[in-house]
């Protein structure tokens, strides 16, 4: 009120502003702002040095051979036209099958029960957090379990079944995480509305629920996707293979290989790195592959994005 | 229910994707094999032969693989390396037809073979130097001892920080400079061999354990070695000799008989004095029951030892070496 008596609104508004804002005066925020402004800047620039560092070293392969290479087979130089990642792929296009047909149902499933049926009591908290513990457990002891069930109850015979099913339940725990708190996210008026014109619990979560937490599930259940797809760790437990793994000719779609030993992209990254100190043209390869697999994984992730825009507009 | 023919288009996506990864997959095959020459006359021998064991042997047997499809294009075989003694481990249990070794196989290992009535046929097939070696820019340091070795990296050198401290242990004439160490770690076969046949014998003699000092940069990736050798001035490492590039500084080693640099042809005389054999064991059941597994090792005991050594970096057999392992193997 002072203020406004001095010399007119605009001019008082103006003051104050300069009070609080004038650069040197709000130190602490100044300070804070660009602390944030410089963890970002971090971010990026890791992320930066990430991508040209491996667009350098893969550059040789990507830039004169890229169909060859993805078309190509594990080899034992580096020098060799055959040299690719075909198998690597395959592998990988099946554990996104395998997390697709199997965690992505159980999941949701899980969650639609855990969230819309389960009664509220001791037993569901504790499955609710043994649930959320098992998101956090790290991906060797998910490679050790699998190791056990699916490896040494075979006679030790690493499959593709084997590693499929492991990436699997690796994900399963994330799957029903993020689905859970995308039907827990639905407003309950629209619950409400549906029961009060007379709807049963089907038609409640069939046609208001699950249209409504779609986009989050989508989105938790394709990022899984992505992290199943870059992880070695557990593959190398089940026991996928670093050095070479015949051409057994068929087609990707015969459910024969399903039985047969596999190997996968971040499993043939991690050989190649390694052998490339014995032969350095190994490096490049490597570096190409990882460009692979980011674009794979990025393509998933676009997936993601564009089928959760989808669902948003059509929610709104 | 949207969701759900949401999750089949995403389906459907993914099985076209795979459909055009099989579609390509399967012209890489053709190209291979009608690209390559047909000198041999072709096998037909058919089956899956799996080999594990020493990745440091497993390039070896990629390429004889690589090489074995072309005479005999229905026999599989898989090449894997997840080291010496998990690949023993597997081998015994009946798992894999072939281990590839670094070493030879332990006692212990024979036994976990015989308790599943498992026999087996050694062969050797190439030998590996190990290369010690230091940065290109040390030029103070051309050849060591192994009383340096020991003094340098044996169980007594705990603590040592510079070259120069090792000449209170054992040894004499290394320069004061900063220590900087990298090696292979404990579960690595180069890291076994460099113990037995450099410090085993000085550590007994001096009533010592035969193993390395603790406190060195043990890293299982022999790149990670070397660009550790290339971060420091007066580093000091060792590795396997085919995984040694230009970027290191070898050195020459003096076993007693004076200073012998490490090359292809030193190695095979035993006149360089740290190398290993590298070994392949195959399962005798398995290769008497199996025609493709017999035919391999047949073309692994004779092509492969001609070629597939040398090319991935090894060093061959002498002419003399190659034909006992032929005849140990047909007889």
């Amino acid at each position: 009120m002072a203020l406004t008596t001095v010399g007119g609104a605009s001019n008082a508004t103006r003051r104050v502003e300069d009070e609080i804002f004038r650069r040197g005066r709000d130190l602490k925020g100044t300070s804070f702002r660009s602390l944030m402004l410089s963890a970002l800047g971090v971010s990026i620039l890791i992320l930066i040095v990430l991508i040209v560092d491996v667009f350098v070293d893969g550059w040789s392969v990507l830039s004169t051979r890229l169909p060859d290479f993805i078309t190509g087979t594990l080899r034992s130089q580096s020098s060799s036209d055959a040299l690719g990642i075909s198998q690597g792929l395959l592998g990988s296009l099946w554990i996104a099958v395998f997390v697709t047909v199997l965690s992505f149902p159980i999941g949701v499933a899980a969650a639609i029960y855990l969230e819309e049926y389960a009664p509220r009591n001791l037993l569901t908290k504790t499955i609710d957090i043994a649930i959320r513990n098992l998101a956090g457990v790290p991906s060797v002891v998910y490679g050790l379990l699998g190791l056990f069930l699916f490896v040494q109850t075979n006679n030790g015979n690493s499959t593709l079944y084997a590693g499929g099913i492991t990436l699997a339940i690796l994900v399963l725990p994330i799957v029903v995480i993020t689905s859970a708190e995308a039907i827990r996210a639905v407003p309950s008026s629209l619950r409400q509305g549906a029961y009060g014109v007379g709807a049963t619990k089907w038609d409640v979560i069939r046609t208001q629920i699950l249209p409504f937490a779609a986009p989050g599930i989508l989105t938790g259940s394709l990022l899984s996707l992505s992290r199943a797809v870059g992880e070695a760790a557990p593959l190398i437990l089940v026991g996928a293979i670093t050095g070479r793994l015949a051409p057994r000719g068929g087609s990707f779609v015969s459910l024969d290989q399903l039985g047969d030993r596999f190997t996968a992209m971040p499993i043939v990254i991690v050989g190649w790195v390694q052998e490339s100190g014995r032969d350095p043209g190994f490096a490049a390869a490597a570096g190409a592959a990882i460009v692979v697999l980011l674009a794979l994984v990025v393509m998933m992730n676009s997936v993601a994005v564009t089928l959760r825009n989808y669902f948003e507009n059509k929610r709104g | 229910m949207k969701p759900g023919t949401k999750i089949a288009r995403l389906l459907a996506t993914l099985a076209a994707l795979s459909l055009v990864a099989a579609a390509c997959g399967g012209s890489a095959d053709d190209a291979a094999g009608s690209g390559d020459g047909d000198s041999a006359e072709t096998s037909s021998a058919s089956g899956e032969i799996f080999i594990s064991g020493s990745s440091t042997v497993e390039p070896i047997s990629i390429l004889v693989a690589e090489l074995y499809e072309e005479v005999a294009p229905d026999v599989f075989v898989d090449v894997t390396g997840p080291g010496t003694g998990d690949g023993f481990q597997q081998f015994c249990n009946g798992e894999t037809d072939i281990s590839d070794a670094s070493r030879q196989i332990k006692d212990e290992e024979i036994a976990n073979c015989e308790a599943n009535g498992i026999t087996f046929t050694e062969i050797l097939v190439g030998i590996d130097g190990i290369a010690v070696m230091t940065n290109t820019a040390n030029s103070a340091v051309d050849c060591v001892t192994f009383e340096n070795l020991y003094g340098l990296i044996g169980p007594e050198s705990e603590g040592v920080n510079t070259w120069s401290g090792a000449n209170d242990i054992l040894g004499d004439g290394l320069p004061e400079a900063p220590l900087d160490i990298f090696g292979p770690g404990a579960e690595s076969g180069t890291f076994d061999s460099f113990i037995e046949i450099v410090l085993e014998e000085t550590a007994e003699e001096r009533g010592q354990d035969a193993t390395a000092r603790s406190d060195y940069n043990p890293s299982a990736e022999d790149n990670l070695i070397l660009q550790g050798i290339q971060s420091s001035d007066t580093s000091l490492g060792w590795v396997g000799f085919a995984f040694a590039n230009d970027d290191v500084k070898l050195l020459e080693v003096d076993g007693g008989n004076g200073c012998v640099a490490p090359t292809a042809e030193t190695i095979a005389s035993n006149e360089y004095p740290i190398s290993r054999n590298l070994y392949i064991y195959v399962n005798n059941e398995k290769a008497a029951a199996s025609e493709a597994l017999n035919g391999f090792v047949d073309f692994y005991v004779n092509e492969g030892l001609d070629s597939a050594v040398a090319e991935v970096g090894y060093v061959a057999l002498s002419e003399d070496a190659k034909s006992e392992v032929r005849a140990a193997w047909n007889g």
